[in-house]
């Protein structure tokens, strides 16, 4: 018989308005939203749980959010702060398990199977060492696999009747997973989008418990392949691994939606210049190169173009991937023409590797100096924000 | 002009010159070929200004003279006559060449040979720097070192081949700023002072090809403005114009001491170096060398090579070492480590290294006349 597994689903509690109230302790249990100003083209990023209590939810126009409550807070987003926090979070989880899998900067997997102790005990441990340390809260999911972690979490979330950051742990027993899952909605389960749950509640399916019993044949018949893992699904089964290796990305990009309209060519230059520097930080934070640098552009009547050149060698030097977004808006961009919307972004995404040069007499090149200062300046804009530093102009 | 020769002769020393020949040239001379006539037999030419190969066919001349025609469409016609005499016949100053063969008959558009450059011949420069060489070795040493050379022109040196001439040495050496090739050979008599003369890497390619079988000793000249190479093999002349500058000083290049020495056997290396390259096709050519040393001093080690590419997969491949020093791991492109092990002709081979970062370099275990540096690739966040 197999090993039975043991898998926490750690997901932050409005992580970004936890970080700011962390900073700011007078925004505690006041509306506020993290995200771009109202008067510009600004979203909702995330907000607090007051805020949400009044209607307001992320990905939401900010000046829509005002509408709804006009004495929202708004405090401008700050990816560097977030980012650092996160690694902080994960750090303290690395304590418990080496066995980590990152699904989002506020989210992951850990498999803690080798590790003695309950799940649950492990959860709660985990949990307020977040809090002591770190002044952070979170919610944790124990289980068996990781599907039904993962929605533990969403359930004890919604299970949790307070006003503030829900700070819940909810473990689901081995053996007990279909029962868990049978009264939710089939919305619950992963694959299952507005257009799935559709064609489930025709056939009168509405709640996993429903689904799980309904023959697995019928499925495969409707959904094809899709159907299998549907009924596995609901009956609560899910044999994909926490894999700690980080999932190799496939591109690596950063868009900037202007307040007003571009058109002029030094703002936009600069703007591709700070995108291309945020982009090679990310691909260095990844450990990964690139071989093809893209551009985008938006004219102010939506239509968008992109633009690319593959280089020489692949890098995660901001100078390589500033120069070829540079070159590449001067050879697309129509001098004056309004801009909308620019990002610069990088794809072919590999292992990076440099062939070193002969040294030809000289004393040969230390390739490890280099790096240490890229490093630098990656720790300095990722603890005092992303302007503490900036590449000098020739 | 009125010469005859035989088809099979005409149609070899036409095939030997035709790499010299320009193909894309502003200078339409430079695409014939020249025909002349010399003491008794027929003279063929071409230059594409960088080489120039002469060779001669045995003929019977009826009369004096020469004219250059284009190469390819002579070369084209001769090819499908039957092996048979072929009259070459001309008029001054009429520039039309006539070329016969029983019932066929070409007349060829020709351009006055006055206007085709002067190509010296190797008895003119008798006066001046002259040696002979083995043609087997020379060729040998040609194959083990002109493929480092650089491909492209942006430093013209780099470009070229170096032959050192010294004592009764030759030492010819190329590098293309990431690897380092250089071989030793011995030359039938001393020279009486160093020469160091740069050679284009295509030229030394074609050299050695003009070589091929040959047996008899080669007589390399240097002209004494020390501009052009001329080489004579059996009854070809080939002419290389020479690269002007001054090679890096290559010896300084070659670690003499290694951290860490492993000897392995050359075929099964070349087969795991070639397994991990499919793998390093989609991730820079780049191959690990992972060297795990015996247990015990004097027990036998292993070298892993291993390839991986993140959306492809992965290899690893085991090769049975003796190898001294601690465990280290280095990585090389593919491409590299291919080409040396392709030019090693020993059985055994040795890999000396000095961490990761450091020159790497691949030799015969038995032979100290070849080194080979490999640059290594520095992978990740080093």
């Amino acid at each position: 018989m197999a090993t039975v597994r043991t898998i926490l689903h750690l997901d932050l509690d409005a992580f970004f308005c936890a970080v700011e109230e962390r900073r700011d302790p007078s925004l505690s249990g006041r509306p506020f939203a993290v995200g771009g100003r109202p008067d510009g083209r600004g979203v909702v990023a995330s907000c607090s749980y007051a805020a949400r209590r009044l209607g307001v939810h992320s990905a939401m126009p900010m000046a829509a959010a005002v509408r709804l409550c006009p004495t929202l807070l708004i405090v401008r987003t700050d990816f560097a702060a977030y980012r650092a926090a996160a690694a902080d979070v994960m750090a303290r989880a690395q304590r418990i398990t080496p066995v980590i899998e990152r699904l989002s900067i506020d989210e992951a997997f850990l498999d803690t199977t080798a590790v003695p102790g309950d799940g649950e005990e492990l959860a709660a441990r985990l949990q307020a060492t977040i809090r002591d340390e770190l002044a952070l809260p979170c919610s944790i999911g124990v289980a068996a696999n990781r599907l039904v972690a993962k929605i533990a979490t969403e359930v004890a979330k919604t299970r949790t009747k307070t006003d503030g950051y829900p700070n819940a742990v909810l473990a689901v027993p081995p053996g007990t997973e279909a029962h868990f899952l049978a009264p939710l909605p089939v919305s619950t389960l992963w694959g299952v989008g507005p257009k799935t749950a559709d064609r489930l509640a025709a056939l009168g399916i509405r709640t996993v418990g429903v689904l799980a019993r309904w023959p697995e044949e019928d499925l495969g018949r409707r959904f094809g392949r899709h159907g299998a893992t549907l009924a596995r699904h609901a009956r609560g089964i899910d044999d994909r691994e926490v894999t700690a290796a980080p999932r190799v990305p496939r591109s690596v990009s950063t868009e900037t939606t202007f307040p007003r309209d571009v058109a002029d060519g030094e703002a936009l230059r600069s703007t591709i210049r700070a995108q291309s520097s945020h982009v090679a930080r990310d691909l260095r934070r990844a450990g990964l190169a690139a071989s093809t640098v893209r551009i985008k552009l938006r004219w102010s009547d939506f239509t968008t173009i992109t633009r690319q050149v593959t280089l020489s060698s692949p890098t995660d030097r901001d100078a390589a991937i500033r120069a070829a977004a540079e070159s590449l808006l001067l050879a697309s961009w129509p001098f004056g023409r309004p801009v909308r919307l620019i990002g610069v972004g990088v794809d072919g995404l590999r292992e990076p590797a440099r062939q070193l040069a002969l040294p030809e007499g000289r004393p040969p090149l230390d390739p490890t100096r280099e790096h240490a200062a890229r490093e630098a300046v990656d720790r300095l804009r990722g603890r005092f924000g992303e302007d503490t530093i900036r590449w000098g102009r020739p | 002009m009125k010469v005859s020769c035989l088809q099979d002769g005409l149609q070899r020393a036409l095939a030997q010159v035709s790499r010299a020949v320009a193909t894309k040239t502003a200078l339409p001379v430079l695409s014939n070929v020249l025909l002349s006539t010399d003491e008794g037999r027929l003279r063929v030419a071409a230059t594409n200004l960088e080489i120039g190969i002469t060779t001669w066919v045995g003929a019977s001349i009826d009369e004096e003279g020469k004219l250059t025609v284009d190469a390819r469409l002579l070369s084209e016609f001769v090819n499908t006559l039957p092996n048979a005499p072929v009259q070459l016949s001309s008029e001054s100053p009429r520039t039309i060449l006539t070329v016969q063969s029983g019932r066929d008959k070409a007349g060829i558009n020709g351009i006055d040979a006055e206007d085709f450059p002067v190509i010296p011949s190797i008895d003119a420069e008798a006066e001046g720097f002259s040696v002979e060489v083995d043609p087997q070795v020379l060729r040998e040493m040609i194959g083990q070192v002109e493929f480092a050379a650089a491909t492209d022109e942006s430093r013209p040196v780099l470009a070229g081949v170096l032959a050192r001439f010294e004592g009764q040495t030759l030492t010819l050496a190329a590098a293309d700023g990431f690897r380092l090739a250089v071989r030793h050979g011995e030359l039938t008599q001393p020279v009486p002072e160093r020469l160091d003369t740069i050679v284009p890497a295509r030229a030394m390619r074609e050299l050695a090809r003009i070589i091929g079988d040959q047996t008899d000793p080669i007589r390399i000249a240097i002209t004494p403005n020390r501009s052009q190479l001329l080489a004579r093999v059996g009854e070809t002349e080939f002419l290389s114009r020479l690269i002007d500058g001054t090679f890096p000083d290559f010896r300084q290049i070659i670690p003499r001491e290694f951290a860490t020495r492993l000897e392995l056997g050359r075929e099964a290396f070349q087969n795991a170096v070639r397994r991990a390259s499919y793998f390093a096709r989609d991730n820079n050519d780049v191959v690990r060398l992972t060297v795990h040393p015996g247990e015990e001093e004097f027990m036998p080690g292993t070298v892993e090579v291993s390839a991986t590419a993140a959306e492809r997969g992965n290899s690893q491949s085991f090769v049975d070492a003796s190898i001294t020093g601690p465990e280290t791991q280095i990585a090389f492109n593919a491409r590299y480590l291919a080409d040396v092990l392709g030019v090693l002709k020993q059985g055994q081979v040795v890999v000396g290294v000095n961490g990761a970062n450091q020159a790497g370099v691949v030799k015969a275990s038995t032979a100290e006349d070849y080194t080979h540096v490999i640059m290594p690739m520095v992978i990740g966040a080093q």
